[in-house]
Formats: structure tokens, C-alpha cells, sequence
């Protein structure tokens, strides 16, 4: 049963499993997400997360519904939603944000993610402070009119499986470890019959054509393009020669011209990587490191030791041109250095974690493939957004000089929540008050801009814009 | 003061709330649209849309639940947007768009239509439908995070076929049958496999060795003495599966109960046998090794490698036997039950069919000494999959309601094309939006009077390949009606049946059709006439048939200009990596230009991976101002970039 409940799975995800992995499902599995007001813009986004599958969801919303689904809304919504699909726990508070707030800010701490919808300012900055404090990632939504509004507010979110785009393989051609050195002469492509020729992994032969590279040329790899070039002609010339001297097709020959640009970039570690290793968290070790900061550390404490400044070897080639043995040969090569790497990496996760006194159960394997890609990511607090002390005034200044940026937006935006503030309401919700609301935001919008010393002109046009919504 | 409903001018609110719509698609993007329609206010809806519900599409087509699987999508979508919104005049049709009822008259009945589309053939038409009725057209699609909008609008913009695709790129008919080098091989000879088994008849399928392979310039008297000697029964000499299957009194269930081992032994042994006598193809490769099926079940459980989802474990050969045997026992029954004449159709998405393309593949692949894929893999290059979301198709359907305003509004000028992108791009934009461009005047389609010029060879192309690959597939035709320019008005083809199918067989020479000869291509439904001249050669290339003259090449030329290149296409095989894979794609930049929203359906196949390059100008919204230009291609996985996958 458990078995076919997984092929269901399978099946009515498979088009997104091929988006973001089985990690990924796994990773929006366990999230539970609580919506704050079930707005359309709310339940639209809360949809967008029960269809491929997120683990469960609670609403918090103390409006009433009127009409046919009289009753309260966040139930509304929630018997609506929970539709869509069986495999999410949906949940509700009929009550409002800021009376949670007032009575059991812990409540929130349970989340994976808090999603706020149309909050009024103060709202808005009461739920930041005590969503920072406590770690949990929060999106703050808004829209109005036709303009939207996202602004994710995290302390801290790290990624081990970043996904990069462009990930180049990680070969060590320019520095091969002892055992793909003693692979890599195991080769000898002159004596070898023409099918083992034309079957040798692209790898081998850009290594073995390396070495020749390396005897003329000071054992300095081939660097810009010009070097490059010769050095796929040297490769081009290793195409054995038919009877009437034209070369054979040797698709394995091609591959390796092909790698040569991305296989003999230089094995360092990237800036991001290197940053990490020298944050904070990896430096001082405690019993309240988690797994990715405790993680990186052993990575960190293996390349200043071990790995004399390379990070440990991932362990994957890529599919080619060869045979079987051959290939699995090579394959093992690389992974059972990545396994020795692994095992290094993990004495160190040990002795940290000992002296600590703390055990975590992690998968290292899978941290160690991604460690070349390894991502922080930090954003601003909501507090540092507003005061006036830390608010990006230079930027905002400078944005504004830009005729395509959207930033007067956000000050409309600001504005607008700066007049909702005043009046308990939006501008122009009552036809009859257009004209005196006009004149209100552009209160708003002045008092806005004098007390961030904003020296920027917010034309009318936008007022009369935001007025009219 | 101007008067507002919501956040939209009275005026428009009216056009908007009286106007007719026709959605073409009810699926990941069409079931978004129908909601923003009706809560933007939209009335009068038409929806259509052939497919019905499967449960993959359930993670993102929100107006289907469960229950829903197998029934009409266009059906169940009106009755679940009636639901919420129960003034709305919805009217469903489950139908192909291609079907001579929806003929001009129909689409003149519309202020507005919109595609939701998932494949070439059904876009080209609606393309053509929209440009003689004169009616705008507001084109979309999605893969994976990826999504486009644009605006068709007759004599104003470039229509869909303004830059010409290429199409599909065909693997040889001998890499196939004799000698595959690549998985993709092997996962089309399975795919051909089930046909020639279990499905519908197609002699361009055939998957049994190729005696006439000119690479292999076989003497049949020299290997005759060998291919007797491996020889187990006298199935070895067949000509073809067909035949063969034929020779068994075309019972399916006689033929799998009668032969079964034998059979298997044929596909993964014997004639693997017979491959190897054909010498010449092994001088310079690595030869097959033939499958010993006794040993092969023989072989202990294999726990798979790979970690993760059951999908993404890699079987050994003794496992991918078992499930082919396993396969083929299911489907002998599934056919069985459907009763006599009965045919199955491959769809990845019914387990057994599926089961049975990666076993069958997977032997192959193992024969051929190729690394193995696990049933994930290849169901995403055997199903041509493209990955799709809620969220993007959210994205797409509410720019299609806001381009749509734009066109009630007679602000046609203000339309763009819109890209959404995976990243926010240099100037920290996830939504780009471009200029719509002029349209091309030599377009083959939407320029006043259309012409083309077709390289072929008179003396081999039949009539019936004319109409088939060069007019319906190629120009996207639905039912050409030829007529020879020679004076006379000989009339080659007839979209009347029984009227010139003694032609079929003919070659074109036979009515002194030569160089230069000019063809005219009437398709009646679509209301549209193309000038076909014809270039007579005897030197195309190996397995083509014809070229377009000036056609786009099937690689994006080098751009040392500064020229912005978008490709538009309906597959995506590198986003079609689940994530966890470790490939990784280094050369281009990561900007794909999408055009699907899914896979295509087995009843309008289409191709998939198009990598035509269309010109345009990168302009800004707001202030119009040019913006850098980049080159945009398609990302492909690093080891088959020269090849674009077709399958279907």
C-alpha cells in the first residue's frame, strides 16, 4: 500500500519531480505554511503551493464571508482549497492577525514559511520582529491595483542543492589526485587496437594529450583561448588516419575537443564557497550550529588540511563516448576518491560535533556533492527596512534617477499604507471622496519622503494613479 | 473624472463583459486563463480542448480533481469554473481545433482569441485560422519556470510562422535499426518496437536490422554462410516485423503465446546475430553484444543504484529483462481485451507501455554497450516531457488577460511579447518586455501572396509524400488541394476523397512536374494559398527528402552581431533534468524561449526541440527605449548538442 501510495505520487507529480527532484518535493513536503488573510491574492498563492504538494497549511483570517459561504473566511477558504488536493493537512484560525499577535506570538514559530497578505504597516512590522527573532522566513504580499508587491524578509536561509545553471564538472585534470594519475597511465592510446581507441573516455584523452602539452610548455595548462585552440589541434592530430591518410571518425575524439574549454578550467574554490567558510557561524562552533553550518565546517577544516586548498572531490563524470568497462573504470576512479574525501570530512564533522557534545544525523554525500555550490542567503530585517537611520536613502535616491526603475512604486506603496494608517482605510474606496483623497496621499507621499530626507519628486500623475483604486 | 469597475475604465469594463472569447486548450495554462477571465469580468467564453484528464495533470490544472481523470478537459473545466462563477456563458467543446467545423465563420464569431496550447500543428492552424478571419490573437506557453506571451494581430505584428522552425530532426532510419550510438536511440527503436507490436502500422517504423544500410555495403552472399550458422528458426530471414508478425496470422495473442521466448530471442539475439554479419559496421565501432535471454533471467535481484524514487533507480540487465518480459505479458492482455483489430497507443503515461520502452531501450542500450537510464530518464526523452508548474502557468495566463485589455482597449501598440524568466536578468527584471515586430514580408503564410521554393528530387519523391511531409507537416496544411501551374490546371491532389488517390504512389516526374516547375497548395479551411516552386536535385543528403531554400539552418548561425536571437521551442531536454541530476550545461547563456505549456498529446504530435532563431527588438514597457541586445538560445545537454530530439 505504502509502495502504491508512492507511485500515485509519482504519477501526479512527475511533471514537476522533473523541475525540482525528488529533494525538492521531499523539501516542500515537509513545510507547513500559515497564510495571514485570505485574500485573493492569498488564496491564489496558497493554490500554487497545495497543487505540487506542500505538507500542510493554516490560515488565520477573522473576517466573516458574506452571501452563499456566510460563515468565517479562513474556514471558507481552507474547506476550498483542501479540494484541490488530499495529500495537504489544511488548517485555520478564525482570528486576526494582530489579536494572535497580542495573545500567542509563539504561535507563529511553528512555520516553515509565514506568507502576510494585504497587512497594514504596523501589522506587518509587529509579525517581522517576531518572526526574525525566531528564524522563520516570512513574505510579505501586497496588491493593489494592478501593481504587485513581494518582499521576502529571512535571516539566514541556507541552500545546499543550489541547482546552479551552470555547473562545470569537477575533473581535477590540473591537478589529478594519485590514483586518477595512476589511471590516466594505465592508458596508452598509440598501442592500443583502432575500437579501444575510438572508446576511450574523452577525459583520458584530454588528460594523456595534456601531458604532451605540458612537455613543451613548462607544465603550464593551455589558458586563453588562442593556447586553447592549439591545443584541440594537438588532440584533432591524435585522430588515427585512415589507409588513404583521412581521419577516422572518433566521436570520443570529438567529445574531448568539444570539453577542452570547460575541462581545463583551473580546480579553485568559487568566492560564494569561500565566503561561507569565513562566516561567523563556521568559525565558532557551538552546540547551537546546525547541520549546514557544522557541515560546512568540516568542508572548510578538509581544504586547509587535507585537501591542500581544493574542496573534496564530488565524484561524478558526466555521460560519453565509451565502452562500459572503460567507463565504469573511470567512474569508480572519481567516486571512491569522493567516498575517501567523504570519510575525511566526516572525521573532522565528528571531533566538532564531540567537542560540542551534540549528534546530527545528516546526509554528508549529498552535502559533499553540492559543496562547490554551496549558498547563504541573507535579507535585511523589516525594522532595518524602516527605520529611518538604516532605510536605503542613497539607493532610493539613485533609483529614482533611472526612468525605467520602479521604486517610485515602492514609495507610492508606502504611502498609500502611510494613508491607510491615517484613515483606517485605502484612498478611493468611495467614488464621492476622489478629489480629497488626491490631496491626502499627496500628504502622505511629502511626509513620506521629508521624513526619510528623500530629495526625490513622486509626480502627480502616480497620485492620481493610487487615488483611483 | 474617468470612471472606473475595479481597476479597469468603464468603457473597457463594457467591451470587456460583452466581447466573445475563444480559449483554445483547456489545460495547464487554460485552466488559469478561464478563472482570471471570468474574474476579470469576461462573459461570453468559448472553450475547447480534445484531451482528457490524466492524473499528471492534476498538480497544476486546478479545475481537475481525481475524480475527473479520464473525462473531457473542456467539459470539466466550464462545469468547475461554473462553480465559482455561475453567471458565466461557457460553452465546451471536445474536439480537435484542427476539425473543418471551426472553419472561418467560426473564429470571425470572436472579438478575441487565445492559445493555450501544447504543440506546433494546433498553434500553426489556429495561426491561420486567426489571420483570414482577421481576428487577434494572443499566443502563449510555458516550460518548466520558463513562459511567453505574444500578440498576433494580421498586417500589425508577426504571426506565429513569421520565422521559420526547423523541423524536426529525424534520426537516420540505419542508426536506428543497425547501429545506435547515442540512448536516445535505442529509446526510439523501443518506441517503434511497440508500434510494430501493439499499435498502429508504420513502415517508416521498422526496427528489424537494415539490409540496405549503404554504410555497411553488404554483400548478401558473403554473410549468408554466417547468418546461417547463428541461425535458430527461419524467423532469422524475415524482411520485417510486419511480416513476420504476419506469418503468425496478425493474432497478437497467437503471436506472443505461440513464439514468446522466441520472439524475445529474435529482438536482443538473433538479430543482433545478423547485425554482426553485416562487418563493415563494426570495422570502426564497438560491436553489439547479443543477449543470452536465459542467462539474462538468470542474473540475482538487483536492488538498482541510484538513490531516491523507485523511478530514478538504475535496473541491471537481469532486472530490465524481467520487466520486459513482465511488459509484454500485460500489454498481450491489454490487447487481448480490447478484442480483434483492436491497437494499442504508446502514452507515457500508462505504466505498462511505459514499462516497456525502458526495458526494451535498456537492452538495447546494454547491447550496445551503452550506459543505462533509469525509467525517469526515459520516459523524459521518450514522452518528449516538458516539466510544468501552477505557478508559471499563473504567471502566463494573468499577462495573457492583461495583453488581451490592451487589444480591447485598441491599444495595439502597447502590446509586447513577454518573457518570463527563471532568473531576473541583468537589469533585475524577471518579466521582460519586448516590442512586437513588424511582419515578415516573405513569411510563407501571412505575406499577401505566399511562395516557397522546395529543393527535391522529381524522380524519387512520391505524391503522396508531398502532401504528407512537405504540405501537412512541413507547411502545416490540414487538406491541400495541389494543382500543377503547367498550363492545364492538372490537379495533383484533392482534399475530395476518392478523387486522386491513384496519384498517391506516383512520382512527381510521372506529371512532368521538373525544375521549375510551380505548384499550387490551396487549403481551404484555413483559406490559404501557398506558391510552391520546385527545385529539382539529385544531391540532398542522406534520409532527407526535400529542404526549404532559405529554410533556417537546424543550428543558430554564430552571432559575432550584437543581433538578439530568441529560440522558441516546445521541448526543453535540459530543464527536463530532474535536478538532482549532476549534469550540468555550461555553454550558453540560461535563457530558453519556451513555447508549450506541455508535453505534446499523442493525438497532435508535434516536434519538439525547435531552435529557429527570430530577430527582435528588446525594448522597455514603459519608456521604449532599446535596450542591450543578447543572444538567446536553447540550453541542451552537453553531450548531444548536435542532435535535436523529435520524437512522436
Amino acid at each position: 500500500n505504502m509502495s502504491e501510495q508512492k507511485t500515485n505520487k509519482e504519477q501526479r507529480y512527475d511533471r514537476q519531480l522533473r523541475l525540482w527532484g525528488d529533494h525538492g518535493q521531499e523539501a516542500l513536503e515537509n513545510a507547513h505554511t500559515c497564510l495571514l488573510n485570505a485574500s485573493a491574492t492569498g488564496t491564489e498563492i496558497l493554490k500554487n503551493l497545495i497543487l505540487p504538494g506542500i505538507g500542510a497549511f493554516t490560515i488565520v483570517d477573522g473576517h466573516k464571508v458574506t452571501g452563499e459561504d456566510v460563515g468565517n473566511k479562513a474556514q471558507a477558504a481552507t474547506e476550498f482549497l483542501q479540494e484541490l488536493n488530499s495529500d495537504v493537512s489544511g488548517n485555520f484560525v478564525e482570528e486576526s492577525p494582530d489579536k494572535l499577535l497580542d495573545n500567542d506570538p509563539e504561535f507563529f514559530h511553528r512555520f516553515s514559511l509565514v506568507i502576510g497578505v494585504q497587512l497594514p504597516e504596523s501589522t506587518c512590522q509587529r509579525l517581522g520582529a517576531v518572526l526574525w527573532s525566531a528564524g522563520v522566513p516570512f513574505l510579505v504580499c501586497r496588491t493593489y491595483g494592478l501593481v504587485g508587491y513581494m518582499r521576502l524578509v529571512v535571516k539566514e536561509h541556507t541552500v545546499v542543492e543550489s541547482h546552479p545553471d551552470n555547473a562545470l564538472e569537477d575533473l581535477r585534470l590540473d591537478q589529478p589526485f594519485t590514483e586518477l594519475r595512476n589511471h590516466i597511465s594505465s592508458y596508452h592510446l598509440d598501442s592500443m587496437d583502432k575500437k579501444d581507441h575510438s572508446h576511450t573516455p574523452w577525459i583520458i584523452v584530454i588528460a594523456k594529450y595534456l601531458e604532451k602539452w605540458y612537455n613543451e610548455h613548462n607544465c603550464q595548462l593551455p589558458k586563453n583561448y588562442k593556447e586553447k585552440e592549439v591545443f584541440r589541434q594537438l588532440i584533432r592530430d591524435g585522430i588515427r588516419k585512415n589507409e588513404n591518410g583521412a581521419p577516422e571518425e572518433e566521436e570520443n575524439f570529438d567529445e574531448a575537443i568539444k570539453n577542452v574549454n570547460t575541462a581545463l578550467n583551473p580546480t579553485k574554490i568559487s568566492s560564494t564557497v569561500d565566503d561561507i567558510f569565513n562566516c561567523v557561524q563556521c568559525e565558532n562552533i557551538t552546540s547551537q550550529t546546525s547541520a549546514f553550518w557544522m557541515m560546512a565546517r568540516g568542508v572548510r577544516d578538509f581544504v586547509q588540511n587535507e585537501g591542500n586548498g581544493s574542496l573534496p572531490v564530488r565524484g561524478t563524470i558526466p555521460d560519453m563516448i565509451a565502452d562500459s568497462d572503460k567507463f565504469i573504470n573511470l567512474q569508480n576512479v572519481y567516486r571512491e576518491k569522493a567516498l575517501q574525501d567523504a570519510a575525511v570530512v566526516s572525521k573532522h564533522i565528528q571531533s566538532h560535533l564531540q567537542a560540542v557534545g551534540k549528534v546530527i544525523n545528516t546526509n554528508k554525500i549529498q552535502f559533499l556533492h553540492c559543496a562547490a555550490f554551496l549558498r547563504v542567503v541573507r535579507c535585511r530585517s523589516l525594522a532595518e527596512e524602516y527605520s529611518t537611520d538604516t532605510f536605503q536613502k542613497d539607493t532610493i535616491t539613485s533609483c529614482m534617477d533611472s526612468p525605467d526603475s520602479e521604486m517610485v512604486l515602492y514609495l507610492m506603496l508606502r504611502s498609500v499604507d502611510r494613508f491607510y494608517q491615517q484613515h483606517s482605510r485605502y484612498p478611493g474606496v468611495y467614488n464621492y471622496q476622489v478629489e480629497e483623497d488626491i490631496s491626502k496621499l499627496k500628504l502622505c507621499v511629502n511626509s513620506l519622503l521629508q521624513e526619510h530626507g528623500l530629495s526625490v519628486n513622486v509626480k502627480d500623475d502616480y497620485v492620481h494613479e493610487y487615488s483611483l483604486i | 473624472m474617468v470612471q472606473l469597475v475595479g481597476p479597469l475604465s468603464k468603457e473597457l469594463a463594457d467591451s470587456v463583459s460583452s466581447c466573445k472569447i475563444l480559449v483554445v486548450g483547456a489545460g495547464g495554462i487554460g485552466c488559469e486563463l478561464l478563472k482570471n477571465l471570468v474574474l476579470t469580468g469576461f462573459k461570453n467564453i468559448e472553450v475547447i480542448d480534445l484531451d482528457t484528464i490524466d492524473v499528471s495533470n492534476l498538480n497544476r490544472q486546478f479545475l481537475f480533481q481525481k475524480k475527473h481523470v479520464g473525462k473531457s478537459k473542456a467539459q470539466v473545466a466550464k462545469e468547475s469554473v461554473l462553480r465559482f462563477c455561475p453567471s458565466a456563458n461557457i460553452t465546451a467543446y471536445h474536439d480537435s481545433i484542427m476539425n473543418p467545423d471551426y472553419n472561418v465563420e467560426f473564429f470571425r464569431s470572436f472579438q478575441l482569441v487565445m492559445n493555450a496550447l501544447d504543440n506546433r500543428a494546433a498553434r500553426n492552424h489556429v495561426n491561420r485560422m486567426c489571420l483570414a478571419a482577421d481576428i487577434p490573437l494572443i499566443e502563449s506557453g510555458t516550460a518548466g519556470y520558463l513562459g511567453q506571451v505574444t500578440v498576433i494581430k494580421k498586417g500589425v505584428t508577426e504571426c506565429y510562422e513569421c520565422q521559420p522552425k526547423p523541423t524536426q530532426k529525424t534520426f537516420p532510419g540505419c542508426t536506428i535499426r543497425n547501429t545506435p550510438s547515442e540512448p536516445i536511440h535505442c529509446i526510439v527503436w523501443a518506441k517503434y518496437l511497440f508500434n510494430q507490436l501493439f499499435g498502429e502500422e508504420d513502415a517508416d517504423q521498422e526496427v528489424s536490422p537494415d539490409t540496405a544500410d549503404p554504410e555497411a555495403a553488404w554483400n548478401p552472399e558473403d554473410t549468408a554462410a554466417r547468418a546461417t550458422a547463428s541461425d535458430q528458426d527461419g524467423d532469422i530471414k524475415r524482411v520485417s516485423t510486419k511480416d513476420w508478425a504476419r506469418s503468425t496470422g496478425y493474432d497478437p495473442v497467437k503471436l506472443f503465446n505461440k513464439v514468446s521466448s522466441g520472439f524475445i530471442l529474435c529482438l536482443f539475439k538473433d538479430d543482433i546475430m545478423y547485425l554482426l554479419t553485416m562487418d563493415k559496421l563494426w570495422k570502426k565501432r564497438k560491436a553489439p553484444v547479443p543477449l543470452d535471454w536465459a542467462e539474462m533471467l538468470q542474473l540475482g535481484e538487483d536492488p538498482g543504484c541510484g538513490t531516491g524514487l523507485k523511478d530514478q533507480q538504475v535496473l541491471n540487465v537481469g532486472g530490465y529483462s524481467r520487466l520486459f518480459q513482465h511488459s509484454v505479458e500485460t500489454l498481450r492482455s491489454q490487447l487481448a481485451d480490447k478484442g480483434d483489430g483492436a491497437e494499442l497507443v504508446w502514452d507515457k503515461d500508462d505504466p505498462p507501455a511505459m514499462d516497456f520502452v525502458t526495458a526494451a531501450a535498456n537492452l538495447r542500450m546494454h547491447i550496445f554497450s551503452m550506459n543505462m537510464k533509469s525509467r525517469f530518464d526515459v520516459k523524459s526523452m521518450a514522452g518528449n516531457i516538458i516539466p510544468a508548474i501552477a505557478t508559471t502557468n499563473a504567471v502566463i495566463a494573468g499577462l495573457i488577460v492583461l495583453e488581451a485589455l490592451k487589444v480591447l482597449n485598441s491599444d495595439i501598440q502597447q502590446c509586447r511579447t513577454i518573457f518570463l524568466n527563471k532568473q531576473p536578468n541583468p537589469r533585475k527584471k524577471l518579466l521582460v518586455p519586448c516590442a512586437l515586430d513588424r511582419p515578415n514580408p516573405n513569411c510563407y503564410v501571412c505575406a499577401s501572396k505566399p511562395e516557397v521554393t522546395v529543393k527535391l528530387n522529381v524522380h524519387k519523391t512520391i505524391v503522396q509524400a508531398l502532401q504528407d511531409k512537405i504540405l501537412k507537416e512541413k507547411f502545416g496544411m490540414v487538406a491541400p488541394d495541389v494543382q500543377i501551374e503547367d498550363g492545364k490546371g492538372t490537379i495533383l491532389i484533392s482534399s475530395e476523397e476518392g478523387e486522386t488517390e491513384a496519384n498517391n504512389g506516383k512520382m512527381l516526374s510521372d506529371f512532368g512536374i521538373r525544375n521549375g516547375s510551380r505548384l499550387q497548395a490551396d487549403d481551404f479551411l484555413q483559406d490559404y494559398t501557398l506558391l510552391v516552386n520546385v527545385l529539382h536535385s539529385e544531391e540532398l543528403p542522406k534520409d532527407v527528402e526535400f529542404e526549404v531554400v532559405g529554410d533556417a539552418p537546424d543550428k543558430a548561425p554564430p552571432s559575432k552581431a550584437p543581433e538578439e536571437e530568441k529560440s522558441i521551442t516546445n521541448g526543453n531536454k535540459d530543464s527536463a533534468q530532474p535536478s538532482t541530476s549532476s549534469k550540468a550545461v555550461v555553454e550558453e547563456d540560461d535563457l530558453l524561449i519556451v513555447d508549450s505549456d506541455e508535453e505534446p498529446s499523442s493525438s497532435t504530435a508535434d516536434v519538439s526541440t525547435e531552435t529557429s532563431s527570430l530577430k527582435r527588438k528588446h525594448q522597455d514597457a514603459e519608456t521604449g527605449e532599446a535596450a542591450s541586445k543578447r543572444k538567446r538560445l536553447d540550453q541542451q545537454s552537453a553531450d548531444d548538442d548536435d542532435d535535436i530530439i523529435a520524437l512522436d
